[in-house]
């Protein structure tokens, strides 16, 4: 069989990352074995409560840990090329040109002193040399694309609503056209009209650009309206990854089906939601076998004693025990 | 319809910059401090058109110690010079010394600040001991030390931008006595504004230090910079007049502290020449002043927790 690596090397290519965060000398697993690629003009959701690992994960493919994280196993490819994501310097020629980030809370990543054409023209000039009237004009064009009248660049951005404020954030992302863009909570804080609008540009721009998408939420009606696959995290590994049509309509793994049953639904008339009850673990006490067993309503023995793989299943993946043996079952009983 | 959106846009900043200078004159404070200022630039910037060229022992006009009259309005000093003539021409001497001061103690100050606060530890701590040392050294003793050094360096005679060197001595120790206050308020601003999630962005695109630190970590330290920069002003003249008192001005261009100095010199208290001594005494008072009436008035203006709700 005669293949070219490169051409046929999925975009980005996450292979049993973990990552370690030292606190006072003593590693704490942030995130363990998370495996997953991503294609071009795709959209990846990143799902989990705060400490699944979601942030870090997205993180750590830009290259953008803080200095007290290590990567301690595992890779990132980026078309094939594996990407030195735990030093900073030599990721620099990798960030904004292939890989860029959209920050969370735009009226923090925003300079309230500069304009903000002068703040998207800052990559063109830095990452492709470009000259001062160069950039300009190309942040102009970058401001037209995600939706703000050219013009508007001379404003400062206190002047600029929420909304806006993210656009520009999504312009600056654009400004050295990367193939992939890593979306951390780009929504929250806004509301749901503008978030619904915002949705909507990043999923034009993917569609027009060929973007691949990696967005980070928390919220799982984001993930419904714009990814085309989701991969819920819990206590820093992925429990299911799947199309979201069938995560939604066919949840496997319990955690899931507990999240979703916990999103009010009006369609199916009065209902009391049922919340998961107890609390995530934290980085210092991980349960042994598998971290959800302790909140999860049907758990069995074996769940305590082994982690169970991110196996294929069906569609997607799951890393359930629960599933893998009604699926073993089901494998007898056809056989039968 | 995409230039009236600029125009609107132009025009609500021209508004923006007319509201934060109509509150600031708004303030009772600045406008005294303004009107002032003012008065004290007026007589600084024309001395000789004002009252003629400076009067030495030689040209002095009047009779030793006479009380203000209608020729001598302030009097006249021990020789017989015209207070008033030796008061405007002090002017153009103390303002200068003081605003030359002061820019260097802002260009020190801000730049140890930002690096101490910008890149912590270890150049944090050197460069803040750094600024503990010269924060706490005295400019009287650093005055006596520098002088003769930087007067055998330069020379006693010639002049440089028409003053004489010694005057350059108090303007290099008040500039770098005074900048430890600078360093340590830009320091604690620094130290903020780095954790902001700018600065994190812009290094992400590719900003390297130094940029960082100019680009977007500087413009947000104007106002402080500012509303301080009034206040070491007035800190400057204080010890400009403290130090000329001290016989470390030039006697030959006189500004109001060797004003005083000579004052005290003549023994102007025990005559009774209170004309002499008072003269110079306020126009330091004064202008010490209104710096700090302006400092204050462009603090509360700027800073939304000062500002006063009506």
């Amino acid at each position: 069989m005669i293949k070219s690596s490169e051409a046929l090397a999925p975009l980005l290519d996450v292979d049993s990352l973990s990552v370690d965060y030292i606190s006072k000398g003593v590693p704490l697993r942030a995130i363990e074995q998370v495996s997953f690629s991503l294609a071009a003009g795709e959209a990846v959701a990143l799902v989990g409560e705060s400490g699944s690992g979601k942030t870090t994960t997205a993180m750590s493919i830009a290259g953008l840990l803080p200095p007290t994280a290590k990567v301690s196993g595992g890779d990132v490819s980026y078309r094939g090329k594996r990407l030195p994501i735990d030093d900073d310097e030599a990721m620099r020629p990798h960030r904004w040109s292939e890989i860029s980030v959209v920050f969370q809370g735009a009226m923090n990543a925003l300079n309230p002193v500069h304009r903000v054409l002068k703040q998207i023209a800052e990559p063109c000039i830095l990452k492709l040399g470009m000259s001062q009237s160069e950039a300009t004009a190309r942040a102009r064009e970058l401001l037209e694309l995600v939706g703000i009248p050219a013009d508007r660049g001379s404003a400062f951005p206190h002047e600029l609503s929420g909304g806006m404020r993210q656009r520009v954030m999504i312009a600056m992302a654009l400004a050295c056209r990367p193939s992939i863009i890593v979306g951390d909570e780009p929504t929250t804080a806004l509301d749901v009209i503008t978030q619904a609008q915002i949705l909507k540009l990043l999923g034009k721009l993917r569609s027009e650009l060929n973007l691949g998408l990696i967005l980070i939420t928390h919220d799982l009606s984001v993930v419904a309206e714009s990814c085309d696959r989701a991969m819920i995290m819990y206590a820093g590994r992925i429990v299911e990854d799947g199309l979201v049509d069938d995560i939604f309509n066919e949840p496997k793994h319990p955690y899931t089906k507990l999240l979703i049953e916990s999103i009010p639904n009006p369609a199916k008339g009065k209902q009391i939601l049922r919340p998961i009850t107890g609390d995530p673990p934290t980085l210092h006490n991980r349960p042994s076998g598998c971290a959800f067993r302790s909140r999860c309503p049907s758990a069995i023995q074996v769940c305590a004693t082994e982690v169970p793989r991110l196996d294929l299943s069906v569609q997607g993946r799951v890393a359930c025990h629960l599933h893998r043996y009604s699926t073993q079952v089901q494998r007898v009983g056809s056989d039968a | 319809m995409t230039d009236s959106a600029t125009e609107v846009h132009g025009r609500r900043r021209l508004h923006a910059t007319r509201t934060f200078l109509l509150q600031f004159i708004e303030k009772r404070g600045a406008q005294l401090g303004l009107l002032a200022l003012a008065f004290f630039i007026v007589m600084a910037a024309m001395p000789n058109r004002l009252v003629g060229p400076l009067q030495t022992a030689i040209t002095a006009t009047g009779i030793p110690l006479v009380p203000p009259s209608r020729e001598q309005f302030l009097g006249t000093d021990e020789i017989g010079r015209d207070v008033l003539n030796l008061v405007v021409h002090g002017a153009r001497i103390s303002l200068t010394i003081a605003l030359i001061a002061t820019v260097i103690s802002l260009i020190v100050g801000t730049t140890v600040g930002i690096l101490a606060g910008y890149y912590r530890g270890r150049v944090d701590v050197w460069l803040m001991r750094l600024t503990d040392f010269f924060f706490i050294v005295p400019p009287f003793v650093l005055a006596l030390v520098i002088a003769p050094v930087f007067v055998e360096v330069v020379g006693r005679g010639g002049e440089i931008l028409g003053f004489r060197p010694s005057l350059f001595v108090i303007i290099l120790v008040i500039g770098l006595t005074s900048w430890g206050f600078v360093a340590r308020i830009v320091r604690s601003q620094t130290l903020s504004l780095r954790e902001r999630t700018f600065v994190d962005r812009a290094r992400v695109v590719g900003s390297n230090d130094l940029f960082i630190m100019v680009q977007h970590i500087l413009p947000n330290l104007v106002p402080q910079i500012a509303a301080n920069g009034a206040l070491v002003v007035a800190n400057a003249i204080y010890v400009e007049t403290a130090l000329s008192f001290l016989c470390l001005g030039d006697p030959l261009q006189p500004s109001w502290g060797t004003m005083l100095y000579l004052a005290q010199h003549a023994g102007a208290a025990s005559a009774g020449a209170w004309w002499y001594l008072g003269a110079p005494g306020a126009c330091v008072l004064i202008v010490s002043l209104s710096f700090v009436l302006i400092g204050n008035a462009l603090d509360d203006t700027a800073n939304p927790r000062r500002r006063v709700i009506p």
